[in-house]
């Protein structure tokens, strides 16, 4: 009968069965992506600021050692997706390695950190948009405007509507879009680090302090608790470098002994180590840790730098860095719009979350009702934290920093259990895949658990606190503590999942699995 | 014979599957369902990265396929497949000239002023550039039977062969009415214009039943409104019957191009539109309304057809 129709998948132009471009991707194209996935001028502005408030002229250090940890849990990373290549992220590989409760919390802390990061970029995108335009209109007071609550929200809403618009009509951006974004942030960040040295070397800067060999020496951080605060707010800078390791079918076929995918991210990581410790040295060297009006020891400005500095830096060119944070955050808004959506899309998929969060739109093929959700959850999130603190976007950076602590440390530690068997064949896998990873992982828990406790000081971070409680600690332990009631929610509504039935955990070939997720749900047709 | 037809999992892939049915009905089609899903696209920089994404995507589509292809009744040959590309007319192009196929069918989206149907982004994609004839099935539409007469339309400014190669065959083919209409934007009584109009239309309508066998009924009307839209609405409609209009003279050679007359048709037609390509010449094997290949019908069911 009807149902004996095989569909049949066609595969042409270059695009695999799976809708994969095949082998069109150089370096340069590859680290185009990286950059647009970390999006420095956004990361920057909303990272130097937190991380100057710990630990003050050591910024530059930390920055340099934020990439230590980032390193070693992407080599877990990579280990994974060559051995689970369609197998999606966090949720599917620490289910596999660890089982249900702890996957599902892995896809927890992921989702809850894109969430976080979108309602961040949109707040970042409020305040530049305001910026750009009061440089544009030449009246400082339009700047001020973004102070407003209700404006603030209003815009922040609009900015994020407009981006679930374009993903729920599943337009994309486009490749000369990405390289005209990427190349116009690149420059202006050039240019900016180049007038930060420039000014402080001008006699009339009073703020400022010449570059000294201890800046780079973590060594010199006062504390643990500093030094792990400042290494969750840096792994944010570099979250985002390790989607291109995870670049196979995509890239050209290398000529050498590596891959595309492996030069890209050697010299991806190499531009942005010294890219993010530049900006940190020329920004404390122009403003110095001070709490002046572009001190970046002043709270009021810790949240969003480069606001702050651009006209004293730039002068008339700080229209240019306006523009080129605003284009930043906005094109990553729509970006990470789609990304908490396909991670509850994938979760539900794998029935470990309500089947209406795997629909996807017939015509525009988008996950439209995931999309929608997460839009709305980043929005309200937005709006609240807007009402409850004055620092919201240091709030939810130091938070987010936490969350991605947290569900790296998983898939960092996923991927020793997951090849704790076979890996010890060889040095070399037992070394990239087992022990760095692990070292890694332990690094993030270790922050995670440090910062954690630190946060509940009504004085962490931005001073943000309810009843005495740091507002940071309210926030992380809210969210994971949310994921757990919900998880054990869905456990009692949707028990397949967590019985292992439908991703089991093992070293198994996920071809025979997934066919069996497929299997369960035709049975049930 | 093939025919393309565009699906979507919503009321207007439904649409369009009828309206092939209708088609095929009483003939010996295969149907060729195509759902086109966009590739993934890696400069949209998606972080972090989910990999199973496309696979679900494409799991997805797959019982989309699964349950169109029951909607198909017994005695339809049927295969369906999934392609990709950014655009859908593109994708529904590629397959028609991969599969050699007569005719793409599509349907349309809800919406526009009085419910009338509107041409979509797809539609519009399509009829700018397919080298086969495009059929659109009006947004609502639901056939249960063979089609019943086929409606074509003269313009007043000569040329429309194909148009009437491909209605007079069909026509034949099927046994069924054949219907020339002339429609007359007017909001004055020119009676000129309508002597005009009617004498085009009888002529067509002469000439159509020479070459059809004895016994044929073809008609001949003219319908006048103040706009076309007002011209199409005052005509009588059959549930079951299917017009026929050419592409713009503005279209490339072989392609088609809606013209804002057909364009205004479609948009207050009750029934299915064939839109036939500018200068495009009938193949002997390629009418899209005779169709008539048992050879290939018969190998499609055993590859798993009905």
């Amino acid at each position: 009968m009807a149902s004996t129709v095989e569909v049949k998948v066609v595969e042409e132009g270059g695009i695999s069965k799976k809708g994969l471009p095949q082998g069109t991707i150089g370096v340069l194209g590859a680290l185009v992506i990286g950059i647009s996935c970390c999006a420095p001028a956004y990361t920057l502005t909303a990272a130097v600021g937190p991380a100057a408030s710990v630990v003050g002229v050591q910024t530059p250090s930390i920055f340099l050692m934020g990439f230590i940890p980032m390193f070693l849990v992407a080599l877990g990373y990579r280990a994974l997706n060559d051995a689970m290549p369609d197998s999606g992220t966090s949720f599917t590989w620490g289910t596999r390695a660890f089982g249900p409760w702890i996957g599902w919390m892995g896809g927890w802390g992921l989702i809850a950190a894109t969430v976080l990061v979108l309602s961040n970029l949109a707040g970042i995108a409020v305040e530049f948009l305001f910026l750009a335009l009061s440089i544009m209109f030449d009246n400082p007071e339009i700047a001020t405007l973004s102070d407003n609550v209700f404006i603030n929200i209003g815009v922040c809403i609009t900015f994020m509507a407009m981006a679930t618009f374009i993903s729920y009509r599943g337009m994309t951006s486009t490749k000369i879009f990405q390289y005209l974004t990427v190349g116009f942030q690149m420059a202006i960040l050039v240019w900016f680090i180049v007038a930060m040295f420039v000014g402080a070397n001008d006699p009339a800067n009073k703020e400022a302090i010449p570059v000294d060999i201890s800046w780079f020496n973590p060594l010199e951080v006062n504390s643990f608790g500093a030094f792990s605060a400042g290494i969750a707010v840096s792994i944010f800078v570099y979250w985002g470098w390790d989607t291109v390791l995870t670049m196979n079918e995509e890239t050209k076929e290398s000529k050498g002994r590596f891959s595309t995918a492996s030069k890209a991210a050697t010299i991806l990581i190499l531009l942005l180590v010294v890219l993010y410790v530049t900006v940190a040295t020329a920004a404390v060297s122009f403003a110095g840790v001070g709490d002046g009006p572009t001190g970046l020891g002043n709270p009021e400005i810790a949240e969003n730098v480069f606001a702050a500095l651009a006209h004293p830096v730039m002068g008339g060119g700080a229209i240019f860095l306006a523009f080129a944070v605003l284009l930043s955050s906005v094109a990553s808004i729509q970006s990470t719009a789609i990304s908490p959506a396909r991670t509850l899309l994938a979760m539900a998929h794998y029935k470990a979350l309500p089947p209406k969060l795997a629909l996807i739109h017939p015509r525009f093929k988008s996950p439209y009702y995931a999309l929608i959700t997460s839009s709305v959850v980043a929005s309200v999130f937005y709006a609240i934290m807007r009402f409850i603190s004055e620092d919201v976007l240091w709030d939810t950076i130091t938070s987010l920093g936490m969350m991605v602590c947290f569900y790296y440390g998983v898939t960092a530690l996923a991927s020793v259990a997951y090849f704790r068997k076979t890996a010890f064949a060889s040095w070399k896998d037992a070394v990239s895949k087992i022990i760095l990873p692990g070292i890694g992982g332990i690094i993030l828990f270790i922050i995670f658990f440090q910062t954690t406790i630190d946060s509940m000081s009504p004085d962490f971070g931005s001073g943000s606190n309810i009843g005495g409680i740091g507002l940071v600690f309210i926030l992380g332990t809210t969210v994971i503590l949310t994921g757990v009631v919900l998880m054990i929610v869905q456990s009692r509504i949707r028990p397949d999942f967590f019985r292992s039935k439908i991703l089991t955990r093992g070293y198994d070939i996920p071809e025979s699995e997934k066919a069996s997720a497929q299997q369960v749900e035709y049975l049930k047709d | 014979m093939r025919y393309v037809v565009g699906y979507t999992a919503d009321d207007r892939g439904r649409n369009a599957i009828d309206l092939a049915v209708a088609f095929a009905r009483g003939q010996h089609n295969t149907l060729t369902l195509v759902m086109v899903l966009p590739p993934a696209e890696p400069f949209q920089a998606v972080y972090p990265p989910q990999n199973d994404y496309n696979e679900i995507l494409v799991q997805q589509a797959q019982k989309w396929l699964k349950e169109a292809v029951r909607m198909v009744p017994d005695g339809i040959s049927v295969t369906a497949e999934i392609r990709f590309s950014h655009s859908l007319a593109e994708g529904l192009m590629a397959a028609a000239k991969e599969l050699g196929a007569a005719l793409i069918v599509i349907g349309t989206g809800r919406g526009g002023i009085f419910n009338r149907s509107t041409v979509g982004k797809v539609a519009q994609g399509l009829l700018h550039s397919s080298t086969v004839p495009v059929a659109i099935a009006p947004q609502g539409y639901t056939s249960v039977h063979e089609i019943s007469r086929i409606t074509f339309a003269v313009g007043n400014r000569g040329g429309g062969q194909a148009i009437r190669d491909v209605g007079i065959t069909s026509a034949a083919s099927r046994g069924i009415p054949l219907r020339v209409i002339s429609l007359l934007a007017l909001d004055t009584d020119d009676q000129a214009a309508q002597d005009r109009a009617a004498k085009q239309a009888n002529e067509v309508r002469d000439n159509a039943l020479q070459q059809l066998p004895d016994g044929a009924i073809v008609t001949a009307e003219v319908a006048q409104g103040d706009t076309i839209e007002d011209a199409v609405e005052s005509l009588e409609w059959q549930d079951d019957e299917i017009v026929v209009v050419g592409s713009s003279r503005l279209a490339e050679r072989n392609k088609l191009f809606l013209g804002s007359t057909s364009n205004k048709m479609l948009r207050a037609l009750p029934v299915p539109m064939v839109v036939v390509p500018r200068d495009y010449v009938l193949p002997d094997d390629l009418n899209p309304f005779v169709a008539d290949d048992d050879a290939e019908s018969a190998e499609n069911t055993k590859e798993g057809g009905k």
